[in-house]
């Protein structure tokens, strides 16, 4: 693909992503052709900072976990009243890695 | 996948034994006599609203002693988490003996099923409706 392209999807995209994965996605989207750019475009990525907005506030309920995608851990949280509470504090410092994950994975299904 | 299961398992094992020691713990304590209300939810102790799962430890010690129709009284959540509780590690431990995958499947595929509109929403509901009934009950 175009690298100017490729450098525009990652000025837009790239706070959705861990910063080691940046250089990967990269290279792995300048190795692809043209055809997938239109799929690309199309995705919809979770903001990190709304993850850890909506951690703060319905942590306890497990709702960041829900939102992210994380619809299991979603459960446990929930069930256990956010984990005795000691999950719901370590989320908060967790959830913004975990929503860069969920996005790359996103990603990776497309490419 | 491989280290995802791996990383799922060791977490769900992990939260099993932590979940043993808080059941331990409290039934040790109601045992003693002391009283069994000790809170850890954060919305009740700031809102003294109880939230959805408020409840489930006293359900879960209910069904210990037998009490199946106290344990739902409680909250009908606690009768899930012990089930989990149950179940959980004896799958997980089976699927690492035998090198198998079917309760990271399993997972998964409860994932997919709960992302559908058409469970999704009657499974909000219920936790809504208990969620009222346990506001009701100020348990």
């Amino acid at each position: 693909m175009d690298s100017q392209k490729v450098d525009m999807f990652i000025m837009t995209n790239g706070k959705f992503f861990e910063s080691h994965q940046v250089a990967q996605i990269r290279d792995r989207l300048i190795s692809i052709d043209d055809s997938k750019w239109s799929v690309l475009q199309t995705l919809q990525f979770k903001d990190p900072t709304v993850s850890i907005i909506v951690s703060l506030l319905g942590g306890s309920l497990g709702i960041d976990r829900f939102i992210i995608g994380d619809t299991g851990m979603g459960i446990g949280k929930l069930l256990t009243c956010g984990g005795l509470g000691i999950w719901t504090i370590i989320d908060w410092f967790l959830i913004m890695g975990a929503t860069r994950e969920k996005n790359y994975e996103k990603l990776q299904r497309v490419l | 996948m491989s280290s995802n299961r791996n990383k799922l398992y060791f977490f769900i094992l992990i939260s099993c034994f932590i979940g043993y020691i808080w059941i331990f713990y409290c039934y040790t304590r109601g045992s003693n006599g002391a009283s069994n209300d000790i809170t850890y939810c954060f919305i009740k102790q700031a809102t003294n609203i109880p939230c959805p799962s408020c409840g489930s430890t006293r359900s879960v010690l209910s069904l210990m002693s037998g009490d199946i129709l106290e344990a739902i009284n409680y909250n009908p959540l606690g009768i899930l988490s012990s089930l989990v509780l149950v179940v959980a590690p004896f799958w997980i431990f089976r699927d690492l003996i035998c090198r198998k995958d079917s309760f990271h499947t399993a997972y998964q595929k409860t994932e997919f099923y709960f992302k559908k509109k058409v469970v999704a929403i009657p499974a909000i509901a219920l936790i809504l409706a208990n969620w009222i009934w346990n506001i009701y009950k100020e348990l």
